[in-house]
């Protein structure tokens, strides 16, 4: 006995009005799977809205049916999922009015060239909302509606081909729909068909019609291998953290609030982290922000420290005790936040930039010892010198790890010369 | 009684590690500021990331991978989310398991990138067309960005839907002291096919919810559907099924709401008439003024919600025990205030409400002394 195949289509009546060409497509596809011996559970159809998007019931294999213009991301994503099952084949449809919607959808499938195959039922305007013009209307169409007649459609095939698709192609004679379909489904990677498709209701009604305002039949093919998708089981992320047991006794019990105000390539937001994890080493707990612009190689650069013997639980920093100024950037940024209580440390460079003053001022040359990316490491040992927040030694035991523990830790020794 | 891993953390690393753990296993995203951290984080760690082109593509994607047995995560912030908005319809409506992580910040609009907000509340309650609720957990803390994403995913599978992790820019930017040792191993979540009788892909199965068959299965054929449809997956118009389907996306949350409640509560002792109310980053605040009010000899009760959407009903009996009730956000108007009490919240209830800052300590201390 000959094992039959098995059918692709559900045998349900085609929803299609009389003499619409998408039907057409529909049948020639199937074929063509059964021809290569695909079962049902091989295929997954995935639909878009529109015409087009009404054939799910037609197909007896998986389907998916989502949004309108962009069932080729959708059916990306599809693809994506089955690279790890073999055999398995992701066929997305779409009409030429969602291909307008999701034509950045069909030129990121283009490039990524994951196997899959999308068919495009062109039938040049949307036939469920009265036969509008779409982004893929053909200007000899458009001539006969007498409307956006000089403005050219989207090429699809072109631009498919041009993003990197390994098969990109465009029918208009029913006769060669099965053999370019066929085609495509055997490519591994990316293929599109563009297939020009009767609307008797709103456009045209008969063949010659249609292959008359159709443009021209092409056919492209990348000679790239197709993308595979890898998944791959990775490590924790707590695997590579760095732990902070207590080697020093703090100074400072209650909570200490710090700003540390530079510019971009500063350092800043490096120091703000040192000196938080130099306040875990002394036992105690910590935070730290960063704020900075989002163009972030530029302007300010401004850090927040909180470090307290006690749980923090409110993060903000209102009322700061201790400020740390090396920057006209940064001085711009914070100089409002200080009040009364900020005890300032301000390099020596700013000292004419500052029209107002501060009750409890430090004017020290940061600048003038080391250069404009040590600066802020050099201010915040300097603090913790003076402060006494927490010892210096565990600021270096912290930098001690660093890659550049030695430019680092040579700033830090300077802090000598600031007296 | 520290556990000797002691780190310098954020909870963007917290919540894409608990996210992984929990069987989150493809990330998909455009980067946008405040998220781009998570984006970093999951990059490092998901077995498989993808840089979608846009949020719509990131979205679509998702889906696809979803159906095809993936349990997919991205992380946008508000400008990003609103483009995703009609594919987080058709997610829904699909039914299939995502978690999308949100990094509330200022807005509207682009508004401003690096301020932290809690602006997103009412977006989310009326995200859905048609009003059906969809969950949102918001932590409050290290411990819950690791909890709730875990949650996040449990309920993403079993009930087969979207899930929104609500964050703020100060959740997922600032780095704080916080022993990792203190979180605990996580259950990882995995699909389960319990399928009785013949299998339809909408027929409902444990928890009002259909049993997930992926795309490309051997054994069964499966359908998923953004439009109205039936049992089978097949498009209907209003018809009794496809209706009682529709219907179906919204009682499976609320018939199994007791599932999906998080919440802690810190009680100064059983005579507290007064109630701070608060979730997400304002929780830190309030607990701070539980100190403070604690400290001077006030007893006041501090609840937060972690599961802020949908509202259980339970919550308005807890509010009844109140003379006096502080809802705490950083929003204009008091966004959960508006959820649980409409426009016109009852004279009890006040709002500690701000924009482009955090709520301090001391301004819900003066509203509970006020």
């Amino acid at each position: 006995m000959i094992e039959t195949k098995e059918k692709i289509l559900t045998g349900k009546k085609f929803p299609f009005c009389p003499g619409c060409g998408h039907g057409i497509s529909i049948n020639q596809l199937a074929k063509v799977l059964e021809d290569l011996g695909y079962k049902p559970e091989d295929i997954v159809i995935v639909s878009d809205i529109g015409c087009s998007g009404l054939i799910d019931p037609l197909f007896a294999t998986h389907t998916i049916h989502g949004l309108h213009g962009r069932s080729p991301a959708l059916g990306l994503g599809v693809a994506m999922g089955l690279e790890q099952k073999p055999g398995k084949k992701t066929i997305a449809f779409i009409g030429d009015g969602g291909a307008t919607i999701g034509l950045q959808h069909i030129l990121e499938d283009a490039r990524r060239n994951v196997d899959m195959t999308l068919i495009l039922l062109n039938n040049l305007l949307y036939g469920m909302t009265g036969g509008q013009i779409s982004g893929l209307s053909t200007r000899k169409y458009k001539e006969i509606i007498d409307f956006e007649k000089d403005i050219p459609p989207f090429d699809v095939v072109k631009l498919a081909y041009a993003s990197g698709a390994r098969y990109a192609v465009r029918v208009n004679n029913p006769k060669n729909i099965k053999e370019k379909i066929r085609k495509a489904i055997e490519t591994e990677g990316f293929s599109l068909v563009e297939i020009a498709s009767l609307c008797p209701s709103y456009g045209m009604k008969k063949l010659p019609e249609l292959m008359a305002v159709a443009d021209d039949e092409e056919e492209f093919e990348n000679n790239r291998p197709p993308t595979h998708i890898v998944s791959k089981e990775r490590n924790s992320l707590f695997d590579r953290e760095r732990y902070f047991s207590p080697e020093f006794e703090a100074h400072a019990g209650k909570r200490t609030g710090i700003l540390i105000a530079g510019s971009a390539g500063g350092g800043v937001q490096s120091v703000g982290a040192f000196m938080a994890q130099a306040a875990m080493l002394s036992g105690m707990q910590a935070t730290m922000k960063g704020e900075y612009p989002i163009t972030v190689g530029t302007g300010f650069s401004v850090a927040e420290v909180i470090a307290d013997k006690n749980e923090i639980n409110y993060t903000g920093l209102d009322n700061p005790d201790i400020a740390v100024i090396v920057t006209e950037d940064g001085l711009e940024k914070v100089k409002h936040r200080i009040t009364a209580d900020t005890k300032v440390y301000l390099d020596e460079k700013l000292t004419g930039k500052i029209d107002f003053s501060y009750k409890k001022l430090i004017i020290k040359p940061f600048h003038a010892l080391v250069n404009r990316k040590s600066a802020a490491l050099l201010a915040v040992a300097y603090v913790l010198k003076k402060e006494q927040l927490f010892p210096l030694e565990a600021l270096k035991k912290v930098l001690s790890d660093h890659r550049l523990k030695d430019i680092f830790l040579d700033t830090v020794a300077r802090v000598e010369e600031l007296e | 009684m520290t556990t000797g891993q002691l780190a310098l953390v954020d909870g963007s690393k917290i919540i894409i590690e608990a996210l992984a753990q929990s069987g989150a296993d493809v990330f998909v995203g455009y980067p946008i500021t405040p998220s781009n951290w998570t984006y970093k984080y999951a990059k490092q760690r998901m077995p498989l990331f993808l840089a979608a082109p846009d949020e719509i593509s990131t979205l679509q994607w998702m889906a696809g991978l979803s159906a095809t047995g993936k349990i997919p995560v991205t992380s946008s912030a508000f400008p990003g989310i609103a483009l995703m908005v009609e594919s987080i319809n058709m997610a829904y409506a699909m039914e299939l398991p995502m978690v999308i992580v949100i990094t509330q910040r200022l807005g509207p609009s682009t508004g401003s990138a690096t301020t932290g907000a809690q602006g997103d509340l009412m977006f989310l309650k009326g995200i859905i067309s048609g009003g059906y609720p969809v969950p949102v957990f918001s932590p409050s803390c290290f411990e819950d960005a690791w909890t709730l994403s875990n949650k996040a995913v449990e309920t993403a599978i079993k009930y087969r839907t979207p899930v929104f992790l609500l964050t703020s820019k100060e959740m997922v930017m600032y780095r704080k002291s916080f022993d990792l040792g203190r979180l605990k191993p996580l259950q990882k979540h995995t699909h389960q096919r319990q399928i009785t009788g013949e299998f339809k892909p909408y027929k409902p199965e444990a928890n009002d919810t259909p049993a997930f068959v992926p795309l490309g299965d051997d054994e069964f054929s499966t359908r998923f559907t953004a439009s109205t449809h039936d049992q089978d997956g097949n498009i209907r118009k209003a018809d009794p099924e496809a209706m009682a389907n529709t219907k179906r996306l919204r009682k499976k949350f609320i018939r199994n709401i007791d599932d999906l409640f998080a919440y802690e509560w810190i009680k100064s002792g059983p005579s507290a008439k007064t109630l701070i109310l608060t979730w997400g980053i304002t929780t830190d605040a309030a607990k701070d003024a539980i100190k403070i009010l604690t400290r001077d000899g006030k007893n006041v009760d501090l609840l937060v919600l972690k599961t802020l959407l949908p509202v259980h009903q339970k919550l308005y009996d807890w509010l009844d025990d109140y003379d006096k009730i502080i809802i705490a956000e950083e929003n204009l108007t008091g966004q959960l205030k508006e959820i649980l009490f409409g426009e016109r919240a009852p004279g009890k209830v006040t709002g500690v409400n701000k924009i482009g800052m955090m709520i301090t300590p001391g301004e819900i201390v003066e509203a509970v002394l006020s």
